[in-house]
Parts: C-alpha cells; structure tokens; sequence
C-alpha cells in the first residue's frame, strides 16, 4: 500500500469516485484552475475538464443550491468550502433545502459539502472553526470526520455513494501532518467509531485532530487508555461508545470545538443515559472554552484542547 | 470559673433488650486520654451474637476505664467514667492560669483515629458490582482519592474469596473460631445436652403451594418462595397442636397463645442467626415474606437488635434452597420443635385417581422435617403436628 498524507488520501477518494462514476462531479471556489485553495483538486481540472470542475463565484449558497439541484436531477455534486466557516453562508440552502427534501418530497440529495475545518496556525476566527455540531442539530444530514488517511479516502468514498446530504469536515492541521498507509483502488469505510488504542482503564473518546492529540496525550501514561476515534458523528456510534465505557467505566471526551453543545456534549449525555451503572467517576470533557479562535498564536494555544491539559485530564481521572 | 475537678459521668452497660441481662465488652474504641462526643461509640458490647456500639452518654474526655475486654457484666454496670468537657481528666494536675488554648493545643496533639475512607459515595458501577457480587463495601478499602471505593477494588474484592476457596485450606493459618461461631457453636451443643431430640419425617405433595408460587393460578403469592406458605400452613396446624408452640425452661413447661417465629438466616461463612418474626400468626403470606426478607437483609447487616433474636416460640429453617433432603435440625432452647423445610423435587409418585385407578404422575414433592423434645412430647404429637400440615399444603388454596 502507497502511503499518503490526508490530503493525498482525500484527493485520491475524489479522483477514484470520478473516474469510476460520471455522475460526480466537484464544484467550489478556485477548485479549478487554481486547484483548490489547498490543492485538493489539483490537475483535476485537466482530466476530467470544466464540466466537471466547476469554479463557481464566492457564494457558499449558490454552491450548495446549485448541488442540491444538480443531486436531485441525478448528478453527485461534491462541494468545497473552501474554508469550513464559510459554510455558514450556504446555511440555509444545507439545513432547510438539502437536510429537509428527503421528507418533503421522498426525493434524495446525494450531495457531499467538504469542510476544510479545524485551527492550530494562527487562522483566526474566520478560518480556525469546528462547526460540525451545527450539522449534527439539523436532522437528514449525515456528518462525517477522519482523523487518518486511509479513513479520509474511505470516509469520502462512502459519502459520494451515500443517498443522504453528507458533511465532510476534513482537519487542515492533519492535512501534510499526518501520513499513513492507503489501500489502492476504491473502497468504503463504514461510519462507524474506531478503537485506535485498547485499553481497560479510562476510554478517550475523540474524533479528527483530537484523535492525534489523545494518542500522545496518554501514550505515556502508566496506564491502559483506550482511545475510541468516533470518526462519523451522524450516525453516531452508541455500541462502540457504550461497549468501551462499560470496559473501563471512565470516560473523557475531547473536542476540539467549542465546548456548548459539542458533539461530546451528545456523547456525554448518551452516556450518562444509557450507562450509568457502569460509571466509575465523573464524564469528563476537554474542549475549547466558548470563545471565537483567537488570531494570536499564544491566545490560540491557550483555547484550544492541549495535549498537556488533556494528559492532566486522564491522570486525574485515573486517580480518581 | 468552675473547679478544675469538674463532675464526671458514668457509663453504665445499658439495657439492650427486654430480655438482656448482661453483656460483654468485646472492644474499647477510646481509650483513656482520649476526648470524645456525645453519642460517639466508646465501646462494642456483645449479647450472645448481637453486637451494639454503646455511644458516649456525653461530650468530654474518657478518663477511666472499669470493664476490660473480654469481661462480661450485667447490666447498669458502670463501664467507664467521661470527665466533663474541657476539664482535667487524667492529666496530672492543671496547670495554674492553664486556658482554653492551652487544651485545645491538648486535643490536638492526641491522636485522632484513622479514617476508613473519606469518601462515604460510591459511584453506580461501584454499587452496582457490590450489588451482584454480595461485596460489603464497607470491608472494600478504597485505592481511589481520598480512600475512594473503585471499581478495581470491589472486583479484587471479588475476587479474593475465590481464593479461599481453594481446596488447599490446611495452607490457611490455623486460628481461634469466630466469636459468633462459638456462640453458635456452645447454643447447640447445649440443646443437645439439655433436650431428648428426636426427629420426624413425612412426605409432602407441594404440587398446590408449586401451582400457587408460579403463577399456575392468579395469586398474590407468585414468585414467592415456599418458606413464607409453610411457615403459615405450620402456624395453623400449631393452632390445632399448641403443645409445640411451647418452651420448656428445666421442667417449666409453657404453652404459648401467640406465636413468635424463629426463622433461621444464614450468612454464610460468618454462621447462622434465628432472627424472631413476633405475632408471626397475625400476618399474611405476603406479610410473612416480607418480614423474613427484611429480617434476613438486616441480619446480613448486623443490624439486628438483641430483642429481635429472643422469645421465639417455634423455628422453621430452610436449608432446602441449596438442595438438601433431609436432616436432622437442633432444637432452638427452650422451644420444643423446629419445622425443617428441604428441597422440593419432582418425583414420580401413586395417586388414586377420581376413578380409584392408581396412576403415576409427575409431582413435586418435599420431605417435611421436625425435630422435637421428647421431654415435651411424644412422637405422636410430632406425627399428627406434620400430618397437619401436610393437608394444609397439599389442600393450598382450597
């Protein structure tokens, strides 16, 4: 197997998906000619030409109506955002169009909007979100997030074949950091979580660049922790979440998002719910405090989820 | 400013039941010297099995004790002497113009008892393990914080007894029986002494009480065992046999008009305990049930208090839900029968049909046991008593 950053892996999801089936197709801002602001799409302009990669003007709404059309007619748009917070402009056309036509007209919208998500390098408050929890509110809208290569171009892969509204949030800080091993030829990854650590003593529960985070958090530690990358948030996966609480009877969730209803905030309560008797101290979570991302780089470090603050996290859990 | 010689109280042995003359200082928990509050235990008092912490009559410094362990004394025995708060106590003699800072540094440096575990809060799976496994968490030391309970603990808990268990025992040092093991152990040997035991045995068809306990009928009574059904089948027979439901006290014969029922608990590897039902022929079934579960739960507890074990009229033991037969139960002194409830298993049996035909059927059966005093009565009454009662079960619910 070629190993791939996550990039790579994505981009390779992509080009398989549109060589195999005419049907896909990607639009967004500078995907084109310029290859995507993060050279996602780059070279795909040249293979599979302007009809298929489709440079649109800078309206997130316009984008992901004309993919909602274009799904419904029979095509699989898959659409970038060029940055993750942008998507907030095509809000209503994913949320109330996209997210509501399956229950209202019985008609699929096989689209995926791809969320270049996450901070970590100074980006700011417009360029450094994790707005997954916005999607997970909004019933019909499947959410997907990968933490490794080979998950990425699986993950992808799946959610163009998926009848539903698919967001796809892809971390930049794991773009060119992170390389693993990437099996050729298409394939599916179920949207389902993914041990990334056996352990018996405390679970770690996290998904994308916090995945990454808990594995050095506590690779370390004098300890068994389990790691659990839940990788898909829609559908969430409550047996693998409530099969490793009931192993370890002691959980942490990381987000990297701001902490207010999180998608930990959903796995948190889940667990209380549904596993309190096999509870063996407080659910406890890391996250960012409920502030925009800060531009400067010291700020920036202090609100988002740090390996250290996560570490203290499971030493104290693991006293306790 | 009162005297430095300040009142002292007394601790006497108190009273802890009706029919409790005298008790046994098993363990001091303060010693002289120490300061102690109102109501805070001083010391543990045995009465056969029942063991009572007697609390501080008030607040002060435990100045003398009178009773050592091990010592058995009646009642209103002074036990120890407090000094009032805040007096001299033990201490040589005051110091003059000696202040309140002064004891206080006083209480300070005498040594506090260590704690047991700070943490009085389990949390759920902690609970729940202890639940399943019988775990009493308050033998469990916590590893946690602060001495906190974990799950790992409860389940080393659990663990342990698998251990002892193991059939190499002779590796297990040799050591003095459990004072409750000798309590036992001299109340029986006592009985043998003292009665003439024999004991009676009849067969019994449980195929109506099995009908009644399963759901087989609309019954209040589903799911529950068939103690609580024989213990009320055996208190009427009694009405119709009183001279079981008597003690005999040397050669003080006495009939008794209510029945006080003895219901034996086990528990376990500690032994055994007769917790008393009293009026037990006033209640229900259902009544029944209820107050041998909740008898057994507090004897499981050590909560018992010395009244709830004495003045049984009559016993019924139980040691059929492990799936005995037969055997050959010790009379509870001074009463003159115990009714032993064994196994019910299905047998294949010859009835007489509605036709006269004989037939063989399927049916439950048990073997009704008595141990009587052949001092008090004689077979005869032994046999009518079960004879009784076993119409009364084979007729359930007529």
């Amino acid at each position: 197997m070629p190993a791939m950053t996550y990039l790579e892996a994505i981009s390779d999801a992509l080009r398989e998906e549109m060589r195999t089936d005419e049907r896909v197709l990607v639009m967004g801002e500078d995907v084109g000619a310029f290859g995507g602001a993060f050279k996602v799409t780059d070279g795909f302009v040249e293979e599979f030409g302007e009809e298929r990669v489709i440079d649109t003007p800078l309206a997130e709404a316009a984008i992901v109506g004309t993919a909602v059309g274009a799904a419904v007619v029979g095509m699989r748009p898959v659409c970038e955002m060029q940055f993750a917070d942008f998507v907030a402009c095509g809000f209503d056309q994913l949320i109330n169009v996209a997210g509501k036509t399956h229950y209202r007209f019985g008609l699929a919208v096989p689209i995926v909007v791809r969320l270049p998500s996450g901070g970590g390098f100074s980006g700011g408050p417009f360029h450094s979100q994790n707005p997954e929890a916005w999607f997970m509110h909004a019933p019909g809208i499947k959410v997907l997030a990968p933490s490794t290569p080979e998950d990425a171009k699986g993950l992808l892969t799946a959610a163009i074949r998926d009848p539903n509204p698919v967001v796809f949030l892809e971390h930049k800080h794991l773009y060119r950091r992170v390389k693993g091993e990437v099996p050729e030829g298409t394939y599916e990854t179920p949207m389902t979580a993914r041990v990334a650590r056996e352990g018996t003593d405390l679970t770690v529960i996290a998904y994308g660049a916090m995945v990454h985070a808990a594995l050095e958090a506590t690779d370390d530690l004098d300890a068994g922790v389990e790691v659990l990358d839940l990788r898909s948030l829609v559908p969430l996966d409550t047996e693998a979440i409530l099969a490793s609480v009931a192993k370890t009877s002691k959980v942490l969730i990381v987000d990297e998002a701001n902490e207010t209803c999180a998608a930990g905030a959903q796995v948190a309560a889940l667990i209380a719910e549904h596993a309190f008797e096999q509870l063996d101290g407080p659910i406890r979570r890391v996250a960012s405090p409920d502030v925009p991302i800060p531009f400067s780089p010291p700020l920036e470090q202090a609100v988002l989820p740090s390996v250290d603050r996560i570490r203290d996290a499971c030493r104290d859990l693991l006293d306790y | 400013m009162p005297a430095e010689t300040s009142s002292t109280t007394d601790v006497v042995m108190p009273q802890l039941g009706v029919s409790v003359v005298e008790g046994t200082v098993i363990r001091w928990l303060k010693q002289p010297g120490d300061r102690v509050d109102a109501d805070e235990p001083l010391c543990e008092v045995d009465t056969d099995k029942i063991v009572t912490d007697i609390p501080s009559p008030a607040a002060g410094t435990l100045a003398e004790i009178l009773v050592n362990e091990g010592e058995t004394v009646e009642v209103g025995v002074v036990l120890a002497r407090l000094s009032a708060a805040g007096s001299a106590g033990l201490r040589a003699g005051p110091v003059a113009g000696e202040d309140d800072f002064a004891s206080g540094v006083a209480e300070i440096v005498s040594p506090a008892p260590p704690a047991r575990s700070a943490s009085l809060y389990f949390s759920p799976v902690v609970s729940r393990l202890a639940a399943e496994h019988g775990v009493d968490l308050a033998s469990v030391i916590g590893t946690g914080r602060d001495g906190r309970v974990r799950k790992q603990d409860v389940l080393a808990a659990v663990e342990r007894p698998l251990h002892t268990e193991s059939p190499y025992r002779a590796e297990e040092p040799a050591g003095q029986l459990s004072r409750m093991r000798r309590a036992i152990g001299a109340h029986m040997k006592r009985s043998l002494e003292t009665a003439a035991t024999c004991t009676t045995w009849m067969e019994c068809d449980m195929s109506r009480v099995e009908a009644v306990r399963r759901g087989a009928k609309a019954s209040s009574l589903l799911g529950v065992t068939p103690l609580p059904i024989v213990a009320r089948a055996a208190m009427d027979a009694l009405r119709d046999h009183p001279s079981l439901n008597a003690t005999l006290d040397g050669e003080r014969y006495t009939r008794h008009e209510a029945v006080h029922l003895g219901v034996a608990v086990s528990l376990g590897e500690d032994g055994l305990i007769v917790p008393v039902i009293r009026d037990a022929h006033l209640l229900s079934v259902e009544q029944i049930g209820i107050a041998i579960r909740e008898l057994a739960r507090r004897a499981r507890k050590q909560q018992l208090t010395p009244d709830e074990v004495g003045g049984g009229t009559f016993t019924v033991t139980n040691p059929g839900q492990f799936g005995s037969l037969m055997a050959t139960p010790v009379i509870n002194q001074p009463q003159v029968a115990i009714l032993d409830l064994e196994a019910v298993v299905k047998r294949a049996i010859v009835i007489e049909d509605d036709d006269g035909n004989d037939v063989i059927e399927i049916r439950p059966q048990t073997i009704l046991g008595l141990s009587w005093d052949h001092r008090a009565l004689d077979g005869a009454q032994a046999a009518q008593f079960l004879g009784a009662l076993r119409r009364r079960l084979e007729r359930w619910g007529d």
